[in-house]
C-alpha cells in the first residue's frame, strides 16, 4: 500500500441535539457517529456497512461536509476541512464528490440531464459554450449513456440511466474521491450489475477513491478492497475484505455474515440469529455497544469500552474478547 | 449497452399530445381558459362593442331587457350592458394584478425565508401580525385614510394576500430543501444564488401557480364586495360590485340590475377556479403520476 | 423435501391463464399476461422477478385488491379450495381474506391504523372472521403476540404501531395474517424494508410457524437468497409473464430461461471463493425491462437475450416441460443448457 492517503477521518463524532418541551431545549443527543478513524487511499475502495441508524449514511454526509462534524478531523488530500466553512470549502468540493442512493430524488426534476451533469463543470469554471458540451458528451459516452439524451429530463430515464447521470455529474469535475451512498439499493439486480461494473472500471481507470456505503455485504464483498463494519455509531471491525469474509473477528460481523440470505438452496448455513433489535443511537448500551444482542457477551463487556485494536496485521477489531496476536479462531459462547 | 439500453427505454415522452387530446385530458383548463378568454376580449373590446357606460338618459330609466338594451337600464338610464363589459375590464384587472403581485411579493419573500433562518424569524412575525387583522377591515381602513382609486383597492387586497402566499411558498422551499438533488448540487459546488434561482425556485413555481389562480378568484370577489360597501373602487368606474351596491334599492322593480352582474361574476370566479382546479391536477405529480 | 407438504394432495389454490390489465393515459398496461400455477396445503411457494414484473400485481389479483379506478382483472380464472374466486361479490370476498387468504406487505406501517392499539386490530379482525366475543379475541391478539415471540405480549397488546420498531410491526403483521388460521399466507416482500439481521428474525418465524400451522406461502420476492432459503417451488416472472418453474433445488441446479441465469450470475455473491484483490466483472443483463403497454411480437426477453435467434423475435415461446417437474418458456433451453454456469 504505497498509494498516497487521499482522505483521512481521525475520531470523528458527529451528534444530533435532541429537543423538547415547548422552550425547544436540548434533552439529549442521537450520537450518530461516535468516533470514527479510517484512511482511504488512491485506488482504493473502503466499504462502510450496517445496518440502518448505525451511523454509515452520517459519516458519508460529514465527510461531505453536508454536516458539520461536532468533533475529529477530516483531511481531503493534504487539507484540513473539518471546520472550513461554506465559502471556504468550496474550492475543495473540486476533490469530493458524492453518488447517492435514490436515483429518482437525487436529481432536480426541472433540469436537463445535460445541465445537470454540466453544473459542477460550470461551477467550477471549468468550461464554458461548447466546450463544455463537449465534456458533458464525453462523460454521457463514459458512463454508457448517448451524448443525444443529454437534453431529456430525468423522469425520461430508468433508473439505472439515473444512476449512470449521478455518476457523470460525479466525474465531471475529476474528483479524487468519491463518497458513494448505497448507490446500486434502489436498483433491480440486472441493473445494479451494470452499474456497479460501471464504477469498478472507471476506478480502475481514473484511480479513484471510493468510501462506499451500503448495508448489502454482498455488494460490498464484491466491490470493496477494505471493509469497515459499523455498529451504533462505532467501526467495530476493519479488515482487507478476506479477512473479514473468511475470518471475521467482531461478533456482530460474525452475526451480520450468518444472518445474510445465500442464493443457493443446497448451503444450510449454521444461521446465527440476533435476538431483538438495535438499540437508539440516544441511549446507547453502556460498554460494548453490542453486548446487549451479544451471543459471546460477558460481565466485562457491560462496563468496559472496546477500542479498536489490531488483532492481526490490518485486520482491526473492537472486542475486548480478542487479543492481538491471538490465532483462535471462535469465541466460546458466554456462560449464562 | 448504452444504445440497447436507449433504444429499450418505455416511451415517457409521449410522441403526439395534440391540441385536441390535451383538452380531452384536462377539460377544466380548457373550459375555464375559453371564458376567461371571451371576458377579457369583451375588456379589451370595451369601446368598440359597448355603449358609453356613463351616459345618463332620464328617458330610459329602468328599462327591462329588450333588444336595444340587451340587459336593460338602472335608475339613471344608464345602460346594463355596457356597464358590464366596462365592468369586467375593473375585476379582470383586479383579479390578474393581485395575483401577479402578490404572486412575485409572496415568492421572493417565501423563498428568503425558507432559505434563511435569521430573515425567517423577523419577516413570519410580520406575515403572522398581518393575518391577524380581518382582511375586510385591512382595506376598508387603508381606503378610508386615502384617496379612493382602483390602485388603492388592489393595493388593499394585496396585503392580506401576501402572507398567505409566503406561508405557502416557505413550506414548499422548506421540503424541497431537504431533497436530495439539493445535496448534491451543494456537493457539486453550486453556491448559494444559483441554488436559489436554479434548483429551489421553479421546483416551487408549480404550487406556486395554482394558488395564485385561487388568489385572482378571491381577489375578484373581494373587490365586488368592498365596492358593494362603498369601500372600493370610486362609483363613477362600472365595476361589477358598484353595479350591484346601486342596483340595490330597485331590487325588487328591477331584479336584472343586481342578478345579470352576479351571474358574471359568478361565472368568473368559477372560470378561474376551474382553471386553477385543472392546473393543480396537471402540475401536482401525485395527482397527475396516476399510474 | 418438507414433511408439511402433500405433494399428492389437491392444490388448494389454482391460478389459470391470470390476466390482469391497468388502463392508463398511455395505453394498456399488461401486467399480468397469462400467468399459471398451483400451490399444495404446505407449500411455500416463490414468485421472484424484477420490479415491474407483475409479481406483485399477480398477489392483489388473488385477492381482489387492485384499485378498481386503475385496473382489473380481465382474464383467467382463481380457484380456492376448488371454489372459482374471480365470480364472487365484494362481500365474499371480503369474508376470505384475513380470514382463508391473508396477506402481508413489505412497509408493515401502510395496513397498520396508526391510531389504534395493535391488540385492538388484531382482535378485531379474529372477531368480524371467527365470530369471537370480545374477551376471547383479545386473548387470542395475546396467543398470537406470543406465537410471533414478541416479549410481554400483555403489555404489547396495548402499545400503538409507531412504539414498535420496523422487525416488531412486521411481527405484529404476521400475527394479524395468521390469527385466523388462513389457509394461504401471501408475503409481498415481507423483509426487504429490513436489516439483515432483522431479516433473519422474520424468515426464520416465519419458516417456523408455517411448520407449526401447515400455512401455505406465496413468497414474493425479488431477492434470490430469500427464494433460495425459504422456498420449495419458484417461479421466475418476466414482463408480466412466468418464464419458469421448478423445484428451488432443480431451478438453481439448471436454470433453464436465459434470465433466470442472468439473474444469477447478475447478484454478486457472498459464497465462492476471493481471489486476492481480484474483482471479477459482474454479469449484466444488458438493457433494461420492455414497455408493457406495447409488447413484443415474440419473447418478451428477447432484446436482452444472449440465446436469441430470429424465432424468438418473431414467436412467444410457449412454456413447455422441460425436465422432471421443470418448465421453462425458450426456445433455445438445449442450447442454454449447454452453457456451463458461472
Amino acid at each position: 500500500m504505497s498509494e498516497p492517503v487521499k482522505l483521512e477521518v481521525t475520531d470523528l463524532v458527529k451528534h444530533f441535539p435532541v429537543r423538547a418541551g415547548l422552550l425547544q431545549r436540548q434533552v439529549g443527543a442521537v450520537r450518530a457517529v461516535d468516533g470514527v478513524s479510517f484512511k482511504l487511499r488512491r485506488g482504493e475502495t473502503l466499504g462502510v456497512v450496517g445496518e440502518s441508524g448505525c451511523g454509515k449514511s452520517t459519516v458519508g454526509r460529514t465527510v461531505m461536509k453536508l454536516l458539520e462534524p461536532s468533533a475529529g478531523r477530516i483531511v481531503l488530500g493534504k487539507a484540513d476541512i473539518t471546520s472550513l466553512g461554506r465559502q471556504a470549502m468550496w474550492p475543495h468540493r473540486r476533490n469530493i464528490q458524492m453518488v447517492f442512493q435514490d436515483p429518482f430524488s437525487s436529481l432536480n426534476p426541472r433540469m436537463s440531464a445535460g445541465d445537470i451533469v454540466g453544473e459542477p463543470i460550470r461551477n467550477f469554471g471549468l468550461a464554458k459554450g461548447s466546450e463544455r458540451e463537449q465534456q458533458v458528451a464525453a462523460l454521457f459516452d463514459r458512463v454508457g449513456l448517448r451524448p443525444e439524451a443529454m437534453r431529456k429530463y430525468p423522469h425520461e430515464f430508468s433508473g439505472g440511466q439515473r444512476q449512470r447521470l449521478g455518476i457523470a455529474k460525479a466525474l465531471a469535475v475529476n474528483p479524487e474521491v468519491i463518497v458513494a451512498d448505497e448507490p446500486v439499493s434502489a436498483l433491480d439486480v440486472s441493473v445494479q450489475a451494470q452499474v456497479l461494473n460501471l464504477m469498478i472500471d472507471l476506478q480502475e481507470e481514473l484511480r479513484l477513491a471510493y468510501l462506499f456505503i451500503s448495508h448489502d455485504l454482498a455488494v460490498m464483498r464484491h466491490i470493496s478492497h477494505r471493509i469497515a463494519v459499523m455498529y451504533l455509531g462505532r467501526i467495530v471491525e476493519l479488515a482487507p475484505k478476506e479477512a473479514l469474509f473468511e475470518q471475521p473477528l467482531h461478533p456482530y460481523t460474525e452475526a451480520l455474515l450468518s444472518a445474510a440470505p445465500v442464493p443457493n438452496p443446497r448451503i444450510k448455513k449454521q444461521r446465527i440469529i440476533l435476538q431483538g433489535d438495535v438499540p437508539s443511537p440516544s441511549k446507547p448500551p453502556s460498554g460494548c455497544h453490542f453486548h446487549t444482542r451479544c451471543p459471546y457477551a460477558i460481565a466485562r463487556c457491560k462496563t468496559e469500552d472496546p477500542k479498536l485494536r489490531e488483532i492481526r496485521p490490518g485486520h482491526f477489531a473492537a472486542c475486548i474478547r480478542r487479543e492481538p496476536g491471538e490465532t483462535q479462531p471462535a469465541l466460546a459462547p458466554a456462560q449464562h | 449497452m448504452s444504445a440497447a439500453s436507449i433504444a429499450l427505454e418505455p416511451a415517457a415522452g409521449r410522441a403526439s399530445s395534440g391540441l385536441w387530446s390535451e383538452i380531452r385530458r384536462n377539460p377544466t383548463i380548457f373550459l375555464g381558459c375559453a371564458i376567461l378568454l371571451v371576458l377579457a376580449a369583451c375588456a379589451i373590446l370595451a369601446p368598440w362593442i359597448a355603449a358609453d357606460p356613463l351616459k345618463h338618459a332620464p328617458v330610459n330609466r329602468l328599462k327591462a331587457p329588450s333588444a336595444e338594451f340587451w340587459f336593460g337600464t338602472d335608475q339613471f338610464g344608464r345602460d346594463i350592458y355596457s356597464r358590464i363589459v366596462y365592468g369586467a375590464r375593473v375585476s379582470l384587472i383586479v383579479g390578474l394584478s393581485v395575483a401577479a403581485i402578490s404572486s412575485v411579493l409572496g415568492l421572493t419573500i417565501g423563498l428568503l425565508c425558507g432559505f434563511y433562518r435569521w430573515f425567517d424569524g423577523i419577516v413570519m412575525r410580520i406575515m403572522d401580525g398581518i393575518m391577524a387583522i380581518p382582511s375586510i377591515l385591512l382595506a376598508i381602513a387603508l381606503i378610508t385614510l386615502v384617496h379612493p382609486s382602483l390602485t388603492v383597492v388592489i393595493i388593499a387586497i394585496i396585503i392580506p394576500e401576501v402572507p398567505r402566499i409566503v406561508r405557502l411558498v416557505r413550506s414548499v422551499v422548506l421540503s424541497i430543501r431537504e431533497q436530495p438533488y439539493i445535496d448534491g448540487a451543494v456537493a457539486g459546488g453550486t453556491k448559494a444564488p444559483r441554488l436559489l434561482v436554479r434548483h429551489v425556485l421553479p421546483n416551487a413555481v408549480a404550487p406556486l401557480i395554482v394558488q395564485a389562480t385561487y388568489v385572482c378568484a378571491s381577489a375578484i370577489i373581494t373587490e365586488a364586495g368592498l365596492s358593494f360597501l362603498g369601500a372600493g373602487v370610486p362609483p363613477e368606474i362600472p365595476s361589477w360590485g358598484n353595479i350591484i351596491a346601486q342596483g340595490r334599492v330597485f331590487f325588487q322593480l328591477t331584479p336584472w340590475v343586481i342578478l345579470i352582474p352576479g351571474v358574471f361574476l359568478a361565472l368568473t370566479v368559477l372560470a378561474v377556479n376551474m382553471l386553477g382546479d385543472g392546473l393543480r391536477d396537471r402540475l401536482d405529480p401525485r395527482l397527475a403520476r396516476r399510474m | 423435501m418438507n414433511a408439511v407438504t402433500d405433494q399428492l394432495a389437491p392444490p388448494i389454490l389454482e391460478v389459470e391463464d391470470l390476466r390482469t390489465h391497468f388502463f392508463t393515459r398511455d395505453g394498456v398496461v399488461r401486467a399480468v399476461n397469462g400467468v399459471s400455477f398451483s400451490l399444495r396445503p404446505g407449500e411455500t411457494l416463490g414468485i421472484v422477478g424484477e420490479s415491474g414484473c407483475g409479481k406483485s400485481v399477480t398477489a392483489l389479483s388473488i385477492l381482489r385488491l387492485i384499485p378498481r379506478d386503475l385496473g382489473r382483472v380481465v382474464g383467467g380464472s382463481i380457484r380456492f379450495e376448488g371454489r372459482e374466486l374471480t365470480g364472487l361479490d365484494e362481500q365474499e370476498m371480503r369474508g376470505l381474506r384475513g380470514h382463508r387468504i391473508s396477506m402481508i406487505f413489505q412497509e408493515p406501517m401502510t395496513s397498520l391504523n396508526p391510531v389504534l392499539t395493535i391488540g385492538l386490530q388484531i382482535a378485531e379482525n379474529v372477531q368480524r372472521h371467527l365470530g369471537l366475543s370480545k374477551k376471547a379475541a383479545w386473548d387470542r391478539a395475546v396467543e398470537m403476540l406470543s406465537l410471533v415471540k414478541i416479549a410481554d405480549p400483555h403489555r404489547r397488546v396495548h402499545e400503538y404501531p409507531h412504539q414498535l420498531s420496523g422487525g416488531m410491526r412486521q411481527r405484529v403483521m404476521i400475527a394479524m395474517a395468521l390469527s385466523c388460521d388462513p389457509q394461504i399466507l401471501i408475503a409481498d416482500e415481507p423483509t426487504t424494508a429490513l436489516d439483515v439481521t432483522i431479516q433473519a428474525q422474520i424468515l426464520d418465524l416465519m419458516l417456523e410457524l408455517k411448520e407449526k400451522l401447515g400455512t401455505a406461502i406465496i413468497m414474493i420476492t425479488h431477492d434470490l437468497g430469500v427464494v433460495a432459503e425459504t422456498c420449495q417451488q419458484v417461479i421466475v416472472m418476466y414482463a408480466g409473464r412466468k418464464v419458469e418453474e421448478a423445484p428451488v433445488e432443480e431451478l438453481f441446479d439448471r436454470p433453464m430461461h436465459p434470465y433466470t441465469r442472468g439473474l444469477m450470475a447478475a447478484v454478486p455473491r457472498l459464497d465462492g471463493r476471493l481471489e486476492g484483490g481480484v474483482r471479477p466483472r459482474l454479469q449484466e443483463i444488458p438493457g433494461i425491462v420492455p414497455s408493457l403497454t406495447a409488447p413484443l411480437p415474440g419473447c418478451p426477453f428477447e432484446p436482452r437475450c444472449a440465446f436469441s435467434t430470429e424465432q424468438c423475435a418473431r414467436h412467444m415461446p410457449p412454456l413447455e416441460r422441460r425436465g422432471a417437474a421443470h418448465d421453462a418458456a425458450c426456445f433455445e433451453v438445449d442450447r442454454v443448457l449447454e452453457k456451463s454456469l458461472v
